[in-house]
């Protein structure tokens, strides 16, 4: 663009498009959209739903935040875990939240599990995928205990044990091989940070605390960074130096804080009383 | 002959790759699905359930994208609801795969779905239809579909026979659908089966450790326990295990 | 009409204080004041036939029908406003298309009269519109075996073994009622048809009249259609001859 800076004509500027397609001619890769690597699951046992959830949140390499909330909530006794775009899960999340309140008022009586299901993946088939939420369902209704998966895509499987997000691999092989019908509710606890765990230390995606929810007919016990695997412990060694271990020439101390005065102009003060 | 166009998928989408069946016998129709569901490499559930109910006795067999046949199914099972209401009767098999095939049709650009509709009605009583990808409607004494229908065309073809009664039509189901299990990596798991008659549904379920097997290929690594020629010693080739 | 001019009766959205719906009922003395059309449902189809009443000489026969296809396998005939019938006709060809693009299958009738009764029944509802000024009489063979409809203009619907409405209509029912419907012929359900149309013509004698009568059954292939030359022109002469031995 060589006109000045002073005169810009109204509407779109589409004056880097030249260099953009150049760029990306060159092998430059257009900007993705941020995905997190993630690992959550969900375990069936005697008396409801345990959901469980890393907190590691990620922009590509980089890790975004170290302690984030993968257990949302939709009513007071279904909750839902999210993977994928993060945006997509708080987001979708937090609308059929609001839905499903709506639908209990309008009803009158406390709301369902598949309502929950059918309106998620309603909502994510008429989307096309294109909003990337990966969902875990779980919660107890008058029909007991239900747990569910939700892809992108709007599909879903009713299963007694599920994970999602890049450390499911991780988290199903604990499930495959110790899960069993009927748990107590400490036996599927503990399953599931061990889950959890297993996605925290082998899956790149997933990291620092653990997160589970507790869901049964009495009530839903949040617990939140129930395991905390990953704490920075006091450093064995530092890197302080003795004072006066480096010699100096010159001191020189300078004011940095900037004085300003004030004077009066109008010569009488303002009148108060 | 169908095959799922694997292309059609979006990326990352959950997949049926699937082996499905249907045949009618006299009394009712027998209906079978194995129990895999992928996404790409990843077996996203080896316990699906792919005989979807959409009403008292009509049901129907998925294959392609899990998302799409889910959501048509959900939508003919409230229609067929409605127009039960309306109609003061139950919907015939033909009416239920008839919106299956409008749907389909109507839509056959955005979806991937194979869908079997078989079920029992007063009218003319069992009867299978199938909907392969394009959106057709074919009614048919037998149907197979999803990927691993592929390899057992011709089984179902030297096998199939007229006037079968309900437990030797189970019974060729359930072959069928292990021998396409057996060679399509997409299918596997479980057999499910669902026997559909005037009186009653009933589910049949197939542990994956009790398939039927068939030959399985122990002979080629054996050693060869017939001379071929009266003196030539047959030295069986080095195979190492 | 006791309350005539009391106001009740301007509009079809006004009750009148003993609960009736003036407009409803004058779409009624429409239909009475039509010429006579009877429906006949016998062992194995359906007879329509029609007193087409002749205003001018001018017609031109057979040229102008009462009797309408709506479908391969239904018909239709309406008593009271012509006009009304072909805009009943035309919807139930709608009804009928769009239940076969649905289901593609033929639809039932049963369907057909649930609909075509709603949208009758819709137009006793507004001020700005009045009701269908006929009554009409359907009439189908399907795998169910024949079935015979009317709809009147407040928009219900009865199923009938033998139906008759416009002007004949009383006396064409105690003809009706004599007849052992279930045991006729399609061909014996043609004469006695005809024959109940000229019957009931004999109040009108004054007025010219020109029959008309269609079929559904095996005969006709299950399709709705006239009846052939021959028989009709047979039904004419014996329906002519009854009328002597009548009185």
């Amino acid at each position: 663009m060589n006109s000045s800076s002073i005169y810009r004509p109204a509407g779109f500027d589409f004056s880097n498009e030249i260099r953009n397609n150049f760029l990306h001619e060159k092998g430059l890769p257009l900007p993705g959209a941020t995905s997190t690597g993630t690992t959550i699951v969900g375990c069936l046992f005697k008396d409801g739903i345990v959901l469980g959830a890393d907190t590691r949140a990620t922009e590509g390499p980089i890790v975004a935040d170290k302690n984030c909330e993968k257990i949302h909530y939709i009513t007071e006794s279904i909750r839902c875990c999210g993977a994928g775009t993060a945006a997509d899960t708080e987001f979708t999340t937090a609308l059929i939240s609001s839905n499903m309140e709506m639908h209990a008022l309008q009803t009158g009586r406390k709301p369902r599990v598949v309502t929950a299901m059918t309106m998620l993946k309603q909502m994510l088939h008429r989307y096309q995928g294109h909003i990337g939420a990966a969902l875990v369902l779980g919660g107890v209704d008058i029909t007991g205990p239900q747990l569910f998966t939700i892809h992108p895509h709007g599909s879903t499987d009713k299963l007694p044990y599920v994970t999602m997000g890049s450390g499911s691999l991780a988290a199903m092989a604990m499930f495959e091989s110790s899960w069993k019908p009927n748990m107590e509710r400490e036996e599927a606890l503990t399953l599931v940070k061990a889950a959890i765990a297993a996605g925290i230390f082998n899956d790149l995606g997933s990291g620092s605390n653990v997160d589970a929810c507790i869901i049964t007919a009495t009530g839903t016990e949040m617990l939140r960074n129930v395991e905390m695997p990953n704490q920075r412990v006091q450093k064995e060694r530092d890197y302080k130096f003795r004072r006066g271990t480096t010699a100096w020439r010159k001191e020189d101390i300078r004011q940095l804080i900037v004085q300003e005065h004030t004077k009066p102009v109008g010569g009488d003060e303002m009148d108060t009383s | 002959m169908e095959r799922i166009d694997f292309d059609r998928l979006k990326t990352g989408e959950v997949n049926l790759g699937t082996s499905i069946m249907a045949v009618q016998f006299k009394d009712g129709v027998v209906i079978g699905a194995d129990s895999r569901t992928t996404t790409g490499s990843y077996i996203a559930n080896r316990v699906t359930d792919k005989l979807t109910h959409v009403h008292d006795r009509i049901y129907c067999c998925r294959s392609g994208s899990a998302a799409d046949t889910q959501a048509v199914a959900d939508i003919v099972h409230r229609f067929l609801q409605s127009e039960a209401q309306e109609r003061e009767e139950t919907p015939t098999v033909h009416i239920a795969a008839s919106v299956f095939q409008k749907i389909c049709y109507g839509n056959k650009d955005a979806l991937s779905a194979g869908i079997i509709v078989a079920g029992w009605d007063k009218d003319v009583g069992p009867s299978v239809y199938n909907i392969p990808l394009g959106g057709g409607l074919f009614r048919q004494p037998w149907a197979i579909g999803g990927s691993g229908s592929t390899y057992v065309y011709g089984y179902c073809d030297a096998t199939f026979k007229d006037g079968w009664g309900r437990d030797e039509t189970v019974e060729f189901v359930k072959n069928t659908l292990a021998l396409a299990m057996s060679r399509d990596g997409s299918s596997g798991g479980v057999i499910r089966m669902c026997v559909i008659t005037e009186d009653s549904v009933q589910r049949l379920f197939v542990p994956g450790n009790e398939l039927p097997r068939f030959w399985e290929g122990q002979e080629v690594l054996g050693a060869a326990s017939k001379k071929i020629g009266s003196d030539v010693e047959v030295v069986p080739m080095a195979v190492e295990v | 009409m006791t309350s005539i001019g009391t106001g009740y009766d301007l509009s079809a959205s006004t009750y009148s204080p003993d609960g009736r719906i003036f407009q409803i009922e004058y779409a009624g003395k429409a239909v009475e004041n039509s010429g006579t059309v009877i429906g006949l449902k016998v062992k194995d189809g359906i007879v329509l036939a029609v007193e087409n009443l002749i205003h001018s000489k001018l017609l031109v026969p057979e040229a102008n029908r009462r009797i309408q296809t709506v479908d391969r396998h239904i018909g239709l005939a309406t008593a009271g406003f012509l006009a009304d019938g072909r805009q009943i006709a035309n919807r139930a060809r709608d009804e009928c298309a769009s239940q076969r693009d649905l289901f593609s299958r033929g639809p039932e009738l049963k369907t057909i009269v649930n609909r075509l009764g709603l949208y009758v029944q819709a137009y006793t509802l507004y001020s700005s519109v009045r009701p269908f000024g006929i009554s009409t009489i359907l009439g189908t063979v399907d795998k169910n075996g024949p079935s015979l409809h009317v709809i009147e203009p407040s928009g219900v619907s009865f199923g009938y073994h033998g139906a008759a409405i416009g002007k004949g209509r009383q006396l064409a029912k105690t003809e009706l009622e004599k007849l052992k419907l279930s045991e006729l012929s399609m061909s014996e359900a043609v004469l006695e048809a005809a024959r109940i149309i000229y019957l009931v013509h004999e109040d009108a004698k004054e007025k010219d009249f020109e029959l008309e009568v269609s079929w559904i059954g095996p005969e006709s292939n299950f399709t709705h259609v006239h009846v052939p030359n021959e028989l009709y022109k047979e039904a004419c002469t014996k329906a002519k001859a009854a009328l002597e031995t009548f009185d």
